[in-house]
């Protein structure tokens, strides 16, 4: 049976009363629904890990509350809470075969012999390791991909409520870790189990995640799916987290009720922005970010209206764009913009002198507070 | 023509001799001179302790005496030889069990249990194989003696039951001594085991519903099957081949380290001496093979993982268990040391309490025992710079070089590590007794070699247990940026591996301070040690003598330990394994 995760004001303090006292989480409240597939993503010591192990039960939290469906676990020990867990390294049974991990947990629960061969069977052809079962080796003869599909394996078997996965792929080469991402994928939904999967990766949590939340310094950024979270970011962490975007500093000249005016302090062009684009409060004269995706911005060899002038310092090609770091020398502090255009542009060389355009109706506003990680 | 033909040939001649002459040969002549010294001082004695075994009985000398089976006719036909075999197999068996025993849950407490002072307790769990353990043997003929305090004592609190404890003179004495002595080997190892284990595992578990009791029988314990085995090799190697203890407590019960003495050093026949050498041999080897065995069917890759704490025990009850059970042990394993500083300030001890206060056992020393306190240390120093470089020399050739061979080398370096000190004393002396070519009996150079030959291994070890973490690379990178090998060796390896070879040395340094196996059947009157000093004053019963000698090399040993443990990186335990 698949079930919500609740969260109440949940805090974790660790060595509290101590000198090295951490607030690891602060305050954390947000729900899973039923069978969705959630990730937990954040920069390392940003408190996913913390989060999930406090989740299973490795951990207990300091304050607050914890439902699985309407059930209170927030003091139920792990071994009762019937969740399924794949840690980074796996935690394979080095001293078991294959089957016997799978069979842990049926072991555990001390399912008769017939069921629980016919149930490893089964998640094992769900995972794809139908044909290593037959020969069942020890895990450690086993590559990383088909380490992962075990441990998966044994933590799905027993049908727990909920699955914790912790960079699950973390271990993997990027190839296999692509490769991997969307079997998780098919396998969640497949089983239809509520899963929690914590990583660093923000393409990996869009590319896997039915939401997301976006976590730093124990604290939940935002929450939302992937599109939401890319095309309307509330802050400048989040907007530069998932996804890569360019600042410049600005300062607010005009603002009413539909747009805000703003001025670039390296070039003196002026921006207006939307209401709806407006992630801060802008009064006369406040010092605020434009933000700007690398699809956004365009480079060109000839100066144009509202054109920032800048030295290319390297061209990457890409594949399917071509990414040119630009730096623009602003009056406070150089700034290296990164642009991504579909194409070469002719004629323009590392090292050349350039001018930046961009979409003024696509950037957006936001404080400059919290832009680092 | 063929001049010009001949001339080109010999222009190649001279530049293949050219080159070989530029090539480094600095690493060939390093690894050349231990493995010389490895067949002269080791293969050729024992070799020669093997074709002895198949000569007639000889009397006070080393000449062939002809061939024969005499030797285990002896053996196998005489009831005081058969029990000596009996009794080393019951005691060896018996102390292994009771260190498994003790070693494992204190293992477990210390690593597992949330428990104040663990560094302490991990420290003093050391002290016992430190210790000179016959030394600790006549402590108990004091402590659990006819009116021992501690036999009062312990009779008073078993008498509801029925229960007197068992004369300390014989096999339950013995059993006693050495598993006090011995247990620390696979206390270490235990606690290492536990406290080094990944937590996921046992988590994991968790996750999946287990319940502790089930958890502590399917993950914990068969993963720590293989440091157990190793732990449970080295008791009993230990136990089967230790001569102080049945020598000072033994009575008439005799096992084979007596029993190789008595007939060497009582019949003066070093071919019987030999055939039992060679038995005892045979019995390790037998107990070898099925340790090996065992572990290898419960040998593990170990999936590498990130380290996270492992959880300890809170509840009371397993508190107050844990610091009860620790307790009981260290106190009962080093009562032997109190009582021999204690004793060391008397006269007598013959009822409960010590009498007769005195100064003078320590002032004897400095007039008695000044040449064998010079004798003890100038010859363990010695030998402990040799084995430290002849170790890490013999470590790095087989676990980097890896050549032809490396197999047969590591068992030939180890092979005395678990072969009894008689046993290796009666092979140097059958090679360098009487007529071979070299004459060492009575000289320093046959107790240094032999002290080498016992000791290497400790280096040994730790040196290659120290190697295998150690990335290549880092030897390469050296290489690559254009050092000769022997500069790679001497500015990138040897530092790298210093915190081992230190570690492995200083264990060295404190097993031959009061080294007594070997050094009983070798040492020459002008070549006594200060062990010899101290068993000879206790067959003399002139314990406070004994009690002043064995306080001083225990200040001198813990004082050693101690400096180690404070330096960081340096681990003991790594010299211990095999």
């Amino acid at each position: 049976m698949s079930k919500t995760v609740r969260y109440e004001h949940v805090n974790k303090i660790f060595g509290l009363g101590t000198k090295n006292e951490v607030h690891a989480l602060k305050d954390i409240s947000f729900t899973i629904e039923e069978g969705e597939l959630f990730c937990l993503l954040g920069p390392s010591g940003c408190g996913k890990t913390t989060l999930l192990r406090n989740t299973a039960g490795l951990d207990t939290i300091t304050s607050g509350k914890m439902y699985y469906g309407d059930v209170d676990i927030s003091t139920i020990p792990p071994y009762k809470r019937n969740i399924g867990m794949v840690f980074q390294s796996y935690a394979l049974y080095p001293h078991m075969s294959i089957f016997e991990n799978v069979a842990y947990g049926l072991r555990v629960r001390k399912t008769p012999n017939d069921i629980v061969t016919k149930k490893v069977t089964e998640v094992m052809e769900l995972v794809g390791l139908q044909e290593e079962l037959k020969r069942n080796p020890s895990p450690t003869a086993l590559s990383g991909g088909q380490q992962q599909r075990v441990a998966i394996a044994r933590a799905l078997v027993y049908d727990p409520d909920v699955l914790l996965l912790d960079e699950p792929l973390a271990n993997l080469d990027a190839k296999l870790r692509r490769y991997m991402r969307a079997e998780i994928r098919r396998i969640q939904k497949a089983t239809n189990i509520t899963t929690i999967f914590v990583t660093h990766d923000q393409e990996e949590a869009m590319a896997v995640g039915d939401r997301l939340a976006v976590l730093r310094k124990g604290v939940v950024e935002q929450i939302g799916t992937s599109d939401e979270l890319y095309n309307h970011p509330k802050n400048a962490f989040v907007a530069n987290f998932i996804g890569k975007m360019n600042f410049f500093n600005a300062k607010v000249v005009a603002s009413g009720e539909k747009e805000t005016i703003a001025e670039i302090e390296a070039s003196g062009i002026r921006v207006a922005i939307k209401a709806d684009k407006r992630h801060v409060e802008p009064k006369m004269g406040d010092t605020v970010l434009i933000g700007g995706r690398p699809e956004y911005l365009a480079v060109s060899a000839e100066p144009s209206e509202k054109s920032i002038p800048g030295t290319v310092r390297i061209i990457q090609h890409l594949g399917s764009f071509i990414r040119y770091e630009v730096q623009i020398n602003s009056d406070i502090s150089p700034v290296t913009l990164e642009i991504d255009m579909d194409s070469l542009q002719p004629g323009i060389h590392e090292g050349d002198s350039v001018f930046v355009t961009f979409d003024g109706s696509r950037v957006a506003l936001f404080s400059p507070e919290g832009r680092e990680l | 023509m063929s001049a010009k033909y001949s001339m080109i040939e010999n222009g190649a001649e001279t530049n293949k001799i050219k080159k070989f002459f530029q090539k480094d040969f600095s690493q060939f002549i390093v690894f050349a001179i231990p493995m010389i010294f490895i067949g002269i001082f080791l293969l050729y004695p024992m070799a020669i302790t093997l074709i002895r075994a198949f000569w007639a009985p000889a009397e006070y000398t080393f000449k062939f005496t002809g061939w024969s089976l005499e030797g285990f006719r002896t053996f196998f036909g005489t009831k005081l030889y058969l029990k000596a075999l009996g009794n080393s197999i019951i005691v060896s068996l018996s102390v292994t069990l009771l260190c498994i025993l003790i070693g494992v849950p204190m293992g477990y407490c210390v690593a597992r249990v949330k428990i104040p002072g663990k560094k302490l307790l991990v420290s003093l769990g050391i002290l016992p194989i430190i210790m000179p353990s016959f030394v600790g043997a006549y402590t108990w003929v004091i402590l659990l003696g006819n009116k021992g305090i501690v036999r009062t004592a312990l009779n008073f609190i078993l008498s509801p039951f029925g229960i007197t404890l068992p004369s300390i003179y014989g096999m339950f004495g013995m059993i006693l001594c050495m598993t006090l002595t011995y247990y620390p080997f696979v206390f270490q190892m235990a606690y290492g085991a536990f406290s080094g284990a990944n937590a996921l595992l046992e988590e994991s578990a968790m996750l999946m519903g287990a319940g502790k009791a089930r958890i502590m029988r399917t993950i914990t314990l068969p993963l720590i099957i293989p440091s157990l085995g190793a732990a449970a090799l080295l008791v009993f190697v230990r136990a089967i081949g230790n001569f102080g203890i049945p020598a000072v407590i033994g009575g008439n019960n005799y096992v084979l380290p007596t029993l190789i003495k008595f007939a060497y050093g009582g019949a003066g026949d070093i071919n019987l001496a030999s055939s039992i050498a060679v038995i005892n041999v045979v019995i390790t080897g037998l107990v070898l093979y099925v340790q090996k065995y065992i572990v290898n069917r419960h040998e593990y890759e170990t999936i590498s993982a990130t380290h996270t704490e492992i959880k300890q025990h809170t509840g009371v009850g397993a508190r107050i268990f844990a610091i009860i059970l620790c307790l009981i042990v260290l106190i009962f394993s080093l009562l032997p040391q109190l009582t021999i500083i204690v004793m060391s300030f008397f006269k007598r001890w013959t009822g409960l309490l010590p009498t007769d206060f005195t100064w003078s056992n320590y002032a004897n020393i400095f007039k008695k025992s000044g040449h064998e306190l010079f004798n003890s240390f100038f010859l363990s120093i010695v030998a402990t710079l040799m084995c430290a470089i002849f170790g890490s020399i013999l470590a790095y050739i087989t676990e980097r070089k890896k050549p032809k061979g490396a197999a047969l080398l590591d068992l030939s370096i180890m092979a005395p590590f678990i072969l009894p000190g008689t046993v290796v004393s009666i092979a140097l002396l059958s090679a360098f007794g009487g007529n071979g070519f070299m004459k060492l009996t009575g000289t320093y150079a046959i107790l240094i070699i032999s002290y080498m030959i016992r000791r290497t291994p400790y280096v040994y070890r730790s040196v290659a247990a120290n190697l295998t973490q150690l990335n290549p690379s880092l030897e390469e990178a050296s290489t690559i940026s254009g050092a000769t090998w022997f500069y790679t060796f001497r500015r990138v390896s040897v530092p790298l591996i210093m915190p081992s070879i230190i570690a492995g040395s200083v264990m060295t340094l404190t097993t031959l301070l009061q080294e007594l196996s070997t050094t009983i059947l070798l040492y020459g009157p002008k070549t006594r040690t200060v062990p010899i000093q101290i068993f000879n004053a206790v067959n003399e019963n002139d314990l406070g003598r004994a009690s002043a000698l064995s306080t001083v090399l225990l200040v001198v040993v813990f004082i050693i330990i101690y400096t180690m443990n404070t330096r960081k990186g340096t681990d003991l335990s790594s010299s211990m394994k095999m």
